[in-house]
This record gives C-alpha cells, structure tokens and sequence, in this order.
C-alpha cells in the first residue's frame, strides 16, 4: 500500500491535503473545509453575478491563497418561451385538483408572500453568460459546470489560469468534455442528491476512469463515509465529491428542521422522482412526493408546469417551517449522516475512516 | 415569470447546412427555478441546421425538431441543444 493511499493526482492538481471536494451552497462550510486541507465548490447557479462576485470576495479574504471553486448550472437544453399567465393556463384542472387536495389533507399554509418562483426570471443563456462572465473575470481557481458542457469556454479559462471541471452522468458526455481538455470529470451517479443520471455510482465511476487517462476522475453519489471515500479510489477515482455529507454540518445555513429531519433519515427515506419540478431528482420523501407517488396520482407534469403546481406547496412549507411538509435534496448517503458535526471534523472523520478501511484490508491480506 | 428565451440580446443566428436533416441525441436539461439544483432532460430528433450562437466565444445552440423522444408531457416538438450536449447518431458508437 502508498505510503498515503489518500494522496491522489487530484490532491497534488491542487496543492490540497485531502481528496475530498465539498459542494455546498453555505460559504461557511466551504472555508471551513477549504482551511482544513480539503477542497469546496460553492453552488452559485441562482445567484446574480453581483453576489456572485461577492461572495467569491468573501471566500478570498478567509482561505489566504487556497484554492476553491464555484459551480454553475450551464443549461443544456431550453424550450421555446412562454409567459407565467402562458404557462399558468397550460396545466390541466385534474392536477390543480390533486393539487389543492394535498393541501387540504396535509392542511399546508399558504405561503407567506409572492412565490419566489413567479418573479425568479429564470436562467437563459445570458444569465449564465453573465455569471460566467464574473468567473472568468475574477480568475477564480476552479470552475465547475454542474450540468452542460463547459467546452465553449475552456481555453478561455486556460489562458486565465482557471482549472474547469465538468460533472456528468454518463459516459458519452465524460468522452465529450475529456476530448475538450477539462481538468478533472466529476462522475456522478444515480445516488446523488438533486439531479442525476440513470447509472449507479459504482458502474460510472470506473467507465470513465477508464477512458480518462491522465486526467482526475471524482467519484459523486452517496459518498457520505470514509469506507466510500476509500472504495472511490479503488474504483478509479482520484477524489470524492460531497454535498449531502454537509447539509446537516453546524456551519450549513439550512434550516434547523431540515438539518434534524436529515440526521433522522435512512438510506430509504429519499425518493427518486419527478413529483417537485417535473425533472427527475433524489430528495427527502414528503407528503407531496409521496401522494404524487401513489398509483392513482396524476403523472407529473414537465418542467416548468410541474415545479408551478408544487411552488405553492413547497414555499408554503417553509415559509411556516412545518416539519412534517418540508423536503430537501439528499442522496442516498444520508443515512450515514447522524450527527451534527463541525465541518472540519467531518472531513477529518471521513479521512480515518478511508485510512482505517485501508489498513483493514492490507491486514486481511498480510 | 418570463421563461428562457432563445433569442437574447448578444444571440447570433445561422444556419449549418453539414448537420441538416441529421438525427441526434440532446443530453438536456437545465436549473429548477425556485430549488438550488438542476434536471436533466434527454431528446432525440432531427437537426435543422439552424443554430445561434451567444456571445464570445461562441456558445453555440442548435435547433432540434420532430422529436421522437422527449420527457414525459413535453409539450413542444422543438428544442434548443447546447451543442457540447448533442450526440449526432450516424457517427458511430460514443
């Protein structure tokens, strides 16, 4: 066995300690893992490009010169467009029924104000052109497309000195952004949080560590212990990407009964689903996903329909923090997430436990 | 809520002749409006060769027609392809 299995390509691409991206939406959470010898990626891709540029100054003025990255959502697809009222009348009475009947089972409250979604503007090519824009102006160390190709950018970035990660959910789109030049690919499979491809993380990941060459591999979905960490590099990768692992953390900005509903949850108590915005996505099971699961449910409808019938429900939710309605992103690793730890220490935790994993299986073998 | 448009300020139309009638595949998809994340969408159809391309470097887009698959209660037989994410099917396995 290396002298440190967990030293990786990935690790010296860097110049960090440990290989093991945090992805998070919490700037807490990402200096705090970045200061402690991992690597994080904020989640910018609803933010404008003035609090983008923001936030990428508050990060700079508390990791004194470590690297970080920030993530955007590129779209990859678009439907022509429509207008809120346009859109509104498309959905069909027999779903504003089942609609209105969950709230009424589920007694749901109304939401507090306007429904962020009505005035959220949406993200067409120049929003995100805009928000790139910022990354590349602001030379930031790391950009990581979450969803479309970044290949339209990337020598742009490489003449800035910015390294750019793709994450994909198959192995087609891998070949596509290796043949690019992207500098690492992270691999994401079915047990992710959020969006997700068809393929599971243990089939995807060493698919495309086998075409990659020289080039880091980082395995994403359900990496929530350090046994998952230390099987991800036996697969092929060269680091783990996590998101889960830090929702429940004491820096994450996340609501207290989201963060207690998660260290209570299993490995079963997510759903794969199309129920919330009409694109299929792993979150915490609620009332609405579970009646939208029923066999008698009307099927979901497609974006943005979906995400216009379930807005009232989901803002009503929060915004008078019921517990028993509200719902989250989680991948399947949740289960694995019970207490509610400093950011540092879980990263900490993750690397024994990927160490300990090591020497248990060279002492079986010795 | 104004929806994603296709035509944007800095948005350059074309047309590339190599491509039309041409079957393919669209890895999709796009953020959720009012969550934190993102869906994927998959589509195949014919391309026209119309395309459009945002800003520079060119961020380019190609319309995508007479779809034989798309998500369950896509309402539309046309979409806009970012063409890092098209998959044209006469070349070959990739």
């Amino acid at each position: 066995m290396p002298s440190d299995p967990l030293r990786t390509k990935f690790c010296d691409m860097l110049g960090i300690e440990f290989p093991v991206i945090a992805f998070t939406h919490c700037k807490d959470v990402a200096v705090s893992v970045i200061n402690s010898g991992g690597f994080a990626v904020l989640g910018e891709a609803m933010h404008t490009p003035d609090d983008i540029a923001s936030d990428i100054k508050w990060i700079r003025d508390r990791i004194d010169g470590k690297p970080f990255g920030i993530d955007l959502v590129l779209p990859a697809s678009v439907p022509p467009a429509d207008t809120l009222d346009q859109l509104e009348a498309k959905i069909p009475e027999s779903h504003r029924k089942f609609a209105r009947e969950i709230k009424e089972k589920y007694d749901v409250p109304d939401p507090k104000g306007a429904i962020d979604l009505h005035t959220w503007g949406g993200l067409n090519q120049q929003m995100a052109r805009a928000q790139l824009e910022v990354l590349l102006d602001e030379r930031v160390p790391v950009i990581a497309s979450g969803l479309g190709n970044p290949g339209f950018f990337l020598e742009t970035a490489h003449e800035r000195g910015i390294k750019v990660f793709g994450l994909v959910g198959k192995a087609r789109q891998a070949k596509r952004q290796l043949e690019a030049g992207v500098d690492a690919v992270i691999a994401q499979g079915y047990d992710a949080a959020g969006h997700t491809g068809a393929v599971g993380t243990f089939s995807i990941v060493p698919e495309i560590a086998a075409m990659a060459g020289d080039t880091p591999i980082i395995a994403a979905g359900g990496v929530t212990t350090g046994r998952h960490l230390a099987a991800a590099l036996c697969l092929g990768a060269s680091g783990v990407w996590t998101g889960t692992l830090w929702l429940a953390s004491r820096e994450s900005d996340i609501d207290m009964i989201i963060k207690e509903r998660l260290l209570a949850a299993t490995s079963a108590d997510t759903s794969y689903g199309d129920s919330i915005s009409g694109m299929t996505m792993r979150v915490l099971d609620c009332p609405w996903t579970q009646e939208w699961a029923k066999p008698d449910a009307p099927r979901a409808l497609p974006p943005p329909y979906q995400m216009l019938l379930s807005a009232d429900y989901i803002q009503g939710a929060n915004d008078n923090r019921r517990e028993d309605l509200m719902t989250e992103a989680a991948g399947q690793g949740v289960g694995f997430v019970t207490a509610m730890k400093p950011a540092r220490q879980i990263l900490f935790d993750l690397v024994e436990e990927a160490l300990a994993a090591f020497e248990e299986r060279v002492g079986e073998l010795a | 809520m104004e929806q994603v448009k296709t035509q944007t300020s800095d948005a350059r139309p074309g047309f590339d002749a190599t491509v039309t009638g041409k079957r393919a595949e669209c890895d999709g998809g796009h953020a959720i409006p009012g969550t934190r994340f993102a869906g994927r969408q998959e589509f195949t159809g014919t391309l026209t060769g119309e395309y459009v391309d945002h800003g520079e470097p060119a961020w380019r887009w190609y319309l995508l027609t007479d779809l034989t698959r798309k998500p369950d209660g896509y309402l539309d037989d046309s979409v806009w392809c970012e063409s890092g994410n098209l998959f044209i099917l006469d070349e070959g396995k990739s």
